[in-house]
């Protein structure tokens, strides 16, 4: 991904305190207009926190965030209705679906075009305006819920769309048609799209950068790959994190089990001929997608190892030598000496 | 046993000859609850609503004081509004005392705490994501607040009725401030507790009966209000 | 449209209930008068007090309570004019200077009341045989106890024969109520009270003549009820209106309403005896 000149976040010195706890820290970061941008982490890492300060609707305790190069704050009627944030729980108004899709752009004063705006955002996530319109906001299952508080904020044509969560708890048709209707809204827009989410498929296959979150401090995906948890201690001495096909990873024993390890990008090795251990940790994979870090030329393999997606910044070289192509089986092999964990003070 | 339903004859009678007596009676109540509910109202709604929305050091505290003050006894009110509108007290210049705007005063002041608190309630117990929702969709200060006032107008509702109820039946105030002066300052509960002084059972009973009906007319109107919003 | 019509007629149809009932205010001069429950109770204001207005133009209000609240009322310049019954407490009042220009107006008198079978004897005695015969048979006696004039009177009564106030006495209960309701809880109790004949007339009265409490004693010198109309010192009080209560003071001693309250009647029995001097 390239960093254009003017990025359209722009975080200085972030820094969100409740109660006088610390639970988000964050001292430089930018993001690119049109980007997709994933947010992953455990519960409580700031993921929320971090949404609710780009969605201008808590404002930091220390810090600044930019909007298009300008200092920016909750209120401000320069990003009203043009950052919006689709929260984890949708709530939705006591009035009809059409009324809640329609309030964002009654709260803007817009009246040209709501009708036609309200049914188009409907029909984007997949709910016929004819059948769904009318309804009452009461008589809707969980799935339509949270895709009519998406079309409310997709009525809007918004530039940023903060997403929450927002496949966490609705069936699988809610969650691919509230994945199609945000690409949408990047395609037709140019919409930048933020979203923590534990999806996988999400963070892997739509997003362009992932971010993970622990303990309030965001690491760009770049030179270190993450190794998430939940661990538990194996028969080795080591933590090991079952996946679904039954390869461990396994990592050296720390304090936190719920805590993210990481290893330098270059300590990880991926390659299409079978390995042996040698004291090193092996699993199998499968290629899913490669993308160019056009700034340094870098490219990023990501790579399927059970239910995970392993992202690893290969050197050009290494990936020429390998010749290695989206749905290439491959072999990732690390030490677990080189496994470390996140230092989160 | 006999003046009950000797009463429920009464009150219809009282209703349907247009009684004058009765009529001040229900007319000073009308009144001097309206303008009571009015005053408790408009002073009532924005602290309750501002104690509900805020978070900030001490509101336990002053959540406490005021669900204290729910209970707070009408002659109390009554007597405390009696030293503030006396000739001798402090507003006695405004000749509050023995006049409707007195009693007023002092139901206000009984109404009020009822209003902020369950306001107060009814906007805490409000989902936290509506603020947020509202702003994500681009609300300014103004519409957030209008809006959150808006989606909760069912409990605001609720707590001017309450309010109302406790207004329209006192009868401690009433009595000591008003001073339960015929065709002036003569309630519907002070006129009953004088009929029943007087032995009139029946009479008391009669003008409880008209209570009651003005008190099931205004639950009406409010109940099909809120089912015509839905 | 349709909601929009239902709001609006329900908010007009309660519009129209305040303004109907809303009565109109005189621009007349008015007069604040603090009084008994006796005076109230029974009647006599309402059939004095339109005819005082007929003559003078000045309209009357009053609040009933008791006579100890009363005087205070005058005392804090919340009335202009009093209209009570207890002469000591009275001449007390003036003298400290709350009150000028106090003149009797009528009398009624207490009666000793209790259930017909009469347990303690008392019927016929004087009131000191009376309450010693109650005293001594230990008789439910209920006393007002809400320092009102009738209960002062009923102290000075006990005082008279001689004994202790009863106040710590189980038999003696006293209910902080008005008058009616004291005779009703003596009826409930089947015990003694004192009264104002005036208000036993009207117990009787609600009673269809049958009531379960009879007089047992009465004509005594002792039992006489002195009513005083009394205007509350304007130099303590400026917001006084005393020129007014100077007029309702002289129209009360005055022949027309002294011959309307020995006229005025309940079931045919005069009620007060008006004894304005001349």
């Amino acid at each position: 991904m390239t960093l254009p000149a003017s990025p359209i976040f722009r975080i200085e010195a972030l820094e969100q305190r409740y109660a006088g706890r610390r639970v988000l820290h964050v001292p430089s970061l930018e993001i690119a207009p049109g980007a997709i941008v994933g947010l992953m982490g455990p519960n409580g890492s700031g993921k929320s926190t971090l949404l609710r300060l780009l969605g201008f609707i808590e404002a930091p305790s220390r810090g600044r965030i930019l909007f298009k190069g300008s200092p920016a704050g909750p209120f401000d009627a320069r990003i009203r209705s043009r950052v919006t944030l689709l929260p984890q729980d949708p709530y939705l108004m006591n009035r009809s679906v059409f009324d809640n899709v329609a309030y964002g752009l009654k709260l803007r004063g817009q009246r040209s075009d709501a009708a036609g705006r309200v049914h188009r955002a409907l029909a984007a996530v997949g709910l016929a305006p004819a059948r769904f319109a009318r309804r009452p906001w009461y008589a809707l299952s969980g799935g339509e819920a949270q895709r009519v508080a998406l079309a409310a904020r997709l009525a809007l044509e918004p530039e940023v769309l903060l997403m929450d969560e927002p496949t966490a708890s609705v069936d699988a048709e809610s969650a691919e048609r509230i994945r199609q209707a945000a690409l949408a809204a990047r395609d037709h827009w140019g919409t930048t799209l933020i979203v923590a989410s534990h999806d996988w498929s999400w963070l892997f296959e739509v997003c362009d950068i992932v971010w993970h979150l622990y303990a309030g401090t965001v690491f760009p995906t770049g030179t270190r790959t993450f190794l998430p948890g939940p661990w538990i201690p194996g028969p080795d001495h080591r933590w090991h994190r079952p996946l679904a096909d039954g390869q461990h990873l396994v990592v050296p024993a720390g304090t936190d089990p719920s805590a993210p390890a990481y290893i330098e990008s270059h300590r990880l090795r991926l390659t299409r001929q079978p390995v042996t251990g040698q004291g090193r940790v092996v699993l199998k994979g499968t290629v899913l997608r490669l993308a160019l870090i056009r700034r340094t030329g870098q490219v990023v393999v990501t790579a399927a190892v059970g239910e995970l997606a392993l992202t690893a910044v290969l050197e050009p070289e290494v990936l020429r030598k390998e010749g290695m192509a989206p749905g290439d089986a491959i072999s990732v092999a690390y030490p677990p000496e080189a496994v470390a964990w996140i230092d989160a003070t | 046993m006999d003046y009950i339903l000797e009463g429920i004859l009464q009150a219809v009678a009282l209703l349907a000859s247009g009684n004058a007596e009765t009529l001040s009676a229900v007319a000073a109540t009308l009144k001097v609850s309206s303008v009571s509910m009015a005053a408790s109202l408009v002073i009532g709604l924005p602290l309750g609503f501002w104690l509900g929305y805020h978070r900030f050091p001490g509101k336990r505290a002053v959540r406490t004081v005021v669900d204290t003050l729910l209970s707070l006894p009408t002659v109390l009110v009554g007597l405390i509004v009696y030293a503030l509108i006396s000739q001798r007290g402090p507003l006695g210049e405004m000749g509050l005392l023995f006049t409707l705007p007195g009693i007023a005063l002092g139901q206000a002041i009984l109404a009020i705490p009822v209003v902020v608190a369950l306001t107060a309630t009814a906007v805490e117990s409000m989902d936290r994501q509506l603020s947020v929702t509202l702003r994500s969709l681009g609300a300014d200060r103004r519409q957030l607040l209008l809006s959150t006032l808006w989606e909760t107008r069912f409990g605001i509702l609720a707590a001017a009725v309450t309010a109302y109820g406790r207004v329209m039946t006192e009868v401690g105030i009433s009595m000591m401030v008003g001073g339960n002066i015929k065709w002036h300052t003569r309630t519907m509960t002070t006129a009953i507790a004088l009929e029943t002084n007087k032995g009139m059972f029946a009479m008391g009973v009669a003008l409880g009966l008209v209570l009651l009906a003005i008190a099931f007319a205004v639950n009406i109107s409010v109940s099909f209000l809120r089912r015509r919003a839905r | 449209m349709n909601r929009f019509f239902f709001r609006f007629a329900l908010i007009a149809v309660w519009a129209g209930i305040l303004f109907l009932t809303a009565g109109a205010v005189g621009a007349q001069q008015t007069l604040m008068m603090a009084t008994t429950t006796s005076t109230d109770n029974t009647g006599l204001l309402d059939s004095l007090i339109p005819e005082f207005t007929k003559d003078t133009g000045i309209e009357l209000k009053w609040t009933a309570t008791g006579t100890g609240k009363a005087l205070k009322l005058g005392e804090n310049c919340d009335v202009d004019v009093l209209l009570v019954h207890a002469p000591a407490a009275e001449k007390k009042y003036v003298a400290d200077g709350f009150g000028i220009n106090r003149r009797q107006v009528m009398y009624n008198d207490f009666v000793l009341i209790g259930p017909a079978a009469d347990p303690a004897g008392i019927k016929g005695k004087t009131v000191r045989g009376a309450l010693e015969a109650i005293r001594a048979g230990q008789q439910i006696f209920v006393s007002r106890g809400d320092n009102s004039g009738t209960h002062k009177q009923e102290l000075a009564l006990w005082q008279a024969a001689e004994g202790p106030v009863p106040e710590k006495e189980p038999w003696y209960v006293q209910t902080g109520q008005g008058m009616l309701t004291t005779i009703n809880v003596a009826a409930e109790r089947s015990g003694y009270t004192m009264t104002d004949r005036g208000t036993y007339i009207k117990y009787e009265a609600t009673l269809n003549g049958n009531p379960p409490l009879k007089i047992l004693v009465e004509g005594d010198d002792i039992l006489l009820n002195q009513y005083s109309v009394i205007t509350v010192n304007p130099t303590r009080c400026p917001t006084v209106k005393a020129d007014l209560a100077e007029t309702f003071s002289r129209w009360m001693i005055g022949e027309r309403a002294q011959n309307l309250i020995g006229d005025f009647k309940l079931l045919g029995k005069q009620l007060f005896t008006p004894n304005a001097a001349k």
